[in-house]
């Protein structure tokens, strides 16, 4: 059986899983990216209280397996609390906090790392502090920030293959369903390459798009 | 009258920079700052355009008086950019181009038809070949032309200037200090910093001399010929020699 007759023969179990792999991606890119980059923010003007957070939270979340992370908040806290928590909420909750602080790390960063004499000259211009954010510091940072943010993502949607380990009906674990029972482990896990190759392009191009638009080489000639 | 009164700073308690600095920037003139590397000229600069908070003393632009140390519930509003500044190491936004660098304050704070008047300074600094290019892809000198007209172009009250000549060829030397020359007598107090000694001499109203914090000479373009003091005379020597 080929790559393609798996496809034809099981693309209604693999757009299902597909689909959870996007419900799940939906919500990390979302919280991650709008809560990552307010974590940041703060963490960059108040380095002393929220800039340590989110270091030493960025750095337990990077150190630690995802994977471990994952079974604490699932298996113990439901032991703990004696509740049934459906597993897609445990993992978009782990995945969304791994992305959070990652994104906030790398905004903050980016903010405290961001070049004061930029800033000055805008001063001494007479531009006002919403003109210094918007028409100096943001563009900046966005064409700075823009590669790191893009890298973090597609490694969010690799991270959601995590989640079948505690039984979320996602994209990998339909794949591990098909093997179980036909067991051709090449064909099915390149089906599945494919469609993260099908997922990614598009990610991939957008950023390119936008690097183009957007940032430049700045190395002085 | 732009006028600093016992201006002392310091970055840490053991070294001051600034002791004690006193002088008086008149609007329709020009005041040159010569000294020698690591004086405290360029912390001079950036207390009187009030990006440094000295420890004591106090800068007065006009009928504003700025008194340090800024007492803590009270705001601080520096008058930008009627005083503006130019740094030595220019400061020009890289994602925008030579010619938005200069829009975009103009644009912001300026009435009238800004276009008009970077035409005027695109053609008297002759930045037309350029002046749509980004920082990264023009030349020290061009970078400076453009931040000298970034704060032209604002009508400054007050211009202070660092070192803005320093990798110009002699032809754009001699524009630049030519454009210059014809602020004089209008409504704008310039105030450069240069080791341009013949420009100091034909151009400047007033010339300081600063050595170790303190300004040790001031007086005309004479001081140059017949100095003074001690510290300026070795100093014009050591120029002389090298030169």
């Amino acid at each position: 059986m080929s790559v393609f007759d798996i496809l034809a023969n099981y693309h209604v179990a693999f757009l299902q899983g597909l689909g959870v792999t996007l419900q799940l991606c939906l919500v990390i890119w979302t919280s991650g990216i709008l809560l990552g980059v307010l974590l940041g923010v703060t963490g960059a003007n108040y380095p002393q209280s929220w800039g340590h957070f989110t270091r030493a939270m960025s750095f337990a979340f990077s150190a630690i397996p995802t994977l471990v992370v994952l079974f604490w908040l699932h298996y113990p806290a439901q032991a703990v609390f004696n509740v049934v928590i459906d597993p897609f909420y445990t993992a978009s909750l782990t995945l969304s906090l791994v992305n959070i602080f990652g994104v906030g790390e790398l905004v903050r960063q980016a903010v405290a790392d961001f070049p004061s004499q930029y800033i000055i000259a805008g001063r001494v211009c007479g531009l006002k502090r919403r003109d210094l954010i918007a028409r100096i510091q943001l563009p900046i940072l966005f064409r700075q920030l823009l590669p790191g943010l893009m890298v973090q993502q597609v490694a969010m949607l690799h991270a959601t293959l995590f989640a079948s380990l505690i039984s979320v009906e996602e994209i990998f674990r339909v794949s591990q369903r098909i093997n179980s029972t036909i067991y051709r482990p090449i064909e099915i896990y390149t089906a599945l390459a494919l469609f993260f190759l099908a997922v990614c392009l598009p990610i991939n191009l957008a950023a390119a798009y936008l690097k183009k638009r957007y940032t430049r080489d700045l190395s002085e000639r | 009258m732009l006028e600093v009164q016992n201006l002392n700073f310091s970055y840490t308690d053991i070294k001051p920079i600034l002791k004690g600095v006193n002088l008086k920037v008149s609007t329709g003139g020009i005041t040159v700052l010569i000294g020698p590397s690591g004086c405290g000229k360029t912390t001079l600069l950036r207390c009187m355009s009030l990006l440094e908070e000295p420890q004591s003393g106090e800068v007065l632009v006009d009928d504003e008086s700025f008194r340090f140390p800024l007492q803590k519930n009270k705001p601080f509003t520096p008058p930008w950019p009627k005083l503006t500044a130019v740094f030595q190491q220019l400061f020009l936004w890289p994602h925008l181009t030579l010619r938005e660098n200069i829009l975009l304050p103009a644009r912001k704070r300026c009435n009238g038809n800004v276009e008009d008047e970077l035409d005027a300074l695109v053609e008297a600094f002759d930045m037309g070949e350029f002046i749509n290019n980004y920082p990264n892809e023009a030349s020290l000198g061009q970078r400076q032309r453009v931040a000298l007209a970034r704060a032209l172009i604002l009508k400054p009250n007050y211009l202070l200037l660092d070192e803005i000549t320093s990798a110009l060829d002699v032809e754009q030397i001699a524009k630049i200090l030519a454009y210059l020359k014809t602020l004089r007598g209008k409504n704008i107090g310039i105030f450069i910093i240069t080791h341009l000694l013949g420009f100091a001499r034909h151009t400047a109203d007033q010339i300081l001399f600063m050595d170790g914090g303190e300004i040790a000479e001031s007086g005309g373009p004479d001081i140059l010929k017949n100095p003074q003091t001690e510290r300026l005379f070795r100093f014009l020597s050591v120029i002389a020699a090298a030169s």
